[in-house]
């Protein structure tokens, strides 16, 4: 549940900041006497929320994906357990009302990232308040933000958690007790005639059909990487230090997280398949070619798509925010920082895919055939 | 031929520890159909992973020919299997993702067997080569595995309770595949069981008690899957 903690701290971090200054500066604007102080105040107010309804939307939309991932994950992995209890008598409800625990690692989440947001609000005040365009803007606590960002996604988190679990448990208990298969299921006779390939490239292509999920987080992963840290890049110009800091550190985490995320459960699941292959002799190296290398393009083109992403976001951003202000600062592709992010992604990714790696070259090829006797 | 000298293996460190095999010698002839009998927690598993060379021993020696396994990396154990061992599992372990066909490829590429297709055959698995496992039934699973095991041409097969999750009818169909297909084939067999009539196939019965060998017999007659008790 790290992933799920992780993100929602940087969401609710990101979100508190900036409509916390949005909620503040709805006091000056009586004040404002000029036509410039009004366009200025009109640009920070669009920022804020930008930055909250972008970075705010997309890590929501991502927890919905990781909480369902963690309860699809779970199910599988205890289904036995779990048909053994509906053997007994107990509803899908009842079990699946159990589920709103998940809800907590998003209350946690939520908690810290609104924490570590009045932490930081007193520097991030002063920074904006430092050139002194605008009068003084100073902190005022909001409890509709505590209960917006924290209470309420918890809550929502927590009945998601209840429902999806209650859909996923809907099926006969048979199916729960015979299968210990995690992922799902082909069928056949839905299979493309098609050329005969090895049995490692088969085994490659049949591990990324099988579970979708992780190809989507391999692939946000760069995503988050090329995007937030081309992005802060580009902030230290258009708006502040504090910014890009805040966005690269945003961006690392949500790549690493995620990244480590995806590679743990491929392994995990692979398991089973990586000591058969062992035991029939499949070098190391076959495994991990067959396990993990099938990411890699998604990989690359999650990179590829985070960096336009970030690249039209800002254009679009700095035409509109800026749209008529004198001396506005212009936004252009940075090539140099693009190639030094793709080689620091491309070091990143095959780092931790190596780790990985060796942690397959450490499985026990005895793990299939149980503790023996 | 495979030569066991003195097998010592422990399980747990330090106090806790306990003897699984102590001392277990033995010799396996090529072409042999050697069954390796005994009670749960007999260490007849364990010997098999030991042979197979799926675990390293505490003390002693397995030789095939001139080839000492303790001797090898575990790259080159790793070789070794691919070059010389198959294995069928009391839980087929079969590939949940793939169909049959490519289940048994499995095995088949690893010797370049280009007419794997003969295999799933002699199995009786032809029609059903686009199944998935899971729409398999327990005996036409483990069938798989057995195809999938001698796809690769092995010259040592083993196999650990081949019948263990199957019913009287499914496990004798299965057990008669594997010893038709050891007569065509000729190579060596090494079947663990707790069952004393599946022995009856074997040509030789090595059983074990508490990691030990406590008997050791031929059968002048084995007898065919359909013909012992169970």
């Amino acid at each position: 549940m790290a992933g799920i903690f992780v993100v929602c701290a940087c969401a609710v971090f990101v979100c508190t900041l900036f409509l916390n200054y949005n909620l503040d500066m709805v006091r000056i604007r009586p004040l404002l006497a000029t036509e410039i102080m009004e366009r200025l105040y009109e640009a920070l107010v669009m920022t804020g929320k930008v930055v909250c309804a972008v970075t705010g939307g997309c890590l929501f939309l991502t927890t919905v994906v990781l909480l369902c991932f963690y309860i699809r994950h779970y199910i599988d992995a205890h289904r036995r357990e779990l048909g053994i209890l509906k053997a007994l008598g107990y509803s899908s409800l009842q079990i699946a009302a159990g589920f709103w625990k998940f809800g907590l690692s998003v209350l946690l989440g939520c908690g810290l990232g609104y924490g570590l947001a009045h932490g930081i609000m007193p520097w991030f005040y002063a920074v904006q308040n430092e050139d002194h365009l605008l009068p003084e803007i100073g902190i005022r606590f909001h409890p509709v933000l505590l209960l917006a960002l924290v209470a309420a996604p918890a809550l929502a988190f927590a009945l998601l958690s209840v429902g999806y679990g209650y859909r996923k448990l809907g099926c006969p208990v048979l199916t729960l007790l015979r299968g210990a298969f995690a992922g799902k299921l082909p069928r056949s006779g839905k299979e493309r005639p098609g050329k005969e390939r090895p049995f490692l490239a088969e085994l490659q292509r049949s591990i990324l059909r099988q579970r979708k999920t992780l190809v989507f987080f391999m692939a946000f992963s760069a995503f988050c990487f090329g995007a937030m840290v081309q992005m802060s890049a580009s902030m230290d110009g258009l708006s502040s230090a504090m910014m890009a800091v805040m966005m690269l550190l945003i961006g690392l985490i949500l790549a690493v997280v995620t990244l480590f995320l995806a590679a743990t459960t491929v392994v995990r699941s692979n398991s089973k398949n990586i000591a058969v292959m062992g035991a029939f002799g499949y070098s190391f190296r076959e495994c991990r070619r067959a396990v993990l290398t099938g990411y890699r393009p998604f990989a690359w083109l999650g990179f590829l798509v985070g960096t336009a992403y970030q690249y039209i976001l800002l254009k679009v951003m700095v035409s509109v925010v800026f749209a008529g202000v004198e001396g506005a600062p212009e936004y252009k592709f940075d090539v140099p920082v693009f190639l030094v992010t793709l080689a620091a992604f491309g070091i990143l990714y095959e780092l931790v895919l190596y780790g990985y790696a060796r942690k397959i070259g450490r499985m026990s090829v005895k793990e299939v055939m149980g503790d023996g006797e | 031929m495979i030569r066991i000298e003195k097998i010592q293996k422990s399980y747990g460190e330090g106090g806790s520890s306990f003897p699984v095999l102590r001392g277990v010698s033995l010799e396996i002839p090529k072409g042999d159909f050697l069954v390796l009998l005994g009670a749960s927690g007999s260490g007849k598993t364990t010997l098999l992973n030991v042979i197979s060379g799926l675990e390293r021993p505490d003390g002693g020696s397995v030789r095939y020919g001139s080839e000492e396994l303790g001797h090898l990396s575990d790259a080159e154990l790793t070789r070794f299997r691919r070059d010389h061992i198959g294995f069928i599992f009391q839980q087929y372990y079969l590939l949940p993702g793939l169909t049959v066909e490519k289940n048994v490829k499995m095995g088949a590429d690893l010797s370049g067997n280009k007419e794997y297709r003969k295999i799933i055959e002699a199995v009786g698995l032809m029609g059903k080569e686009k199944k998935y496992p899971h729409e398999l039934s327990g005996g036409e699973q483990q069938r798989v595995s057995v195809a999938r095991a001698l796809a690769k041409k092995p010259e040592v097969l083993f196999l650990d309770e081949p019948t263990g999750a199957l019913d009287e009818e499914t496990g004798r169909q299965v057990l008669d595949y594997i010893d038709r297909l050891q007569k065509e084939g000729g190579f060596t067999i090494v079947m663990v069981t707790h069952n004393a009539n599946i022995a009856d196939m074997a040509h030789r019965v090595v059983r074990l008690n508490s990691g030990r060998i406590v008997e050791t017999y031929q059968n002048k007659t084995p007898k065919g899957a359909y013909e012992i008790g169970w």
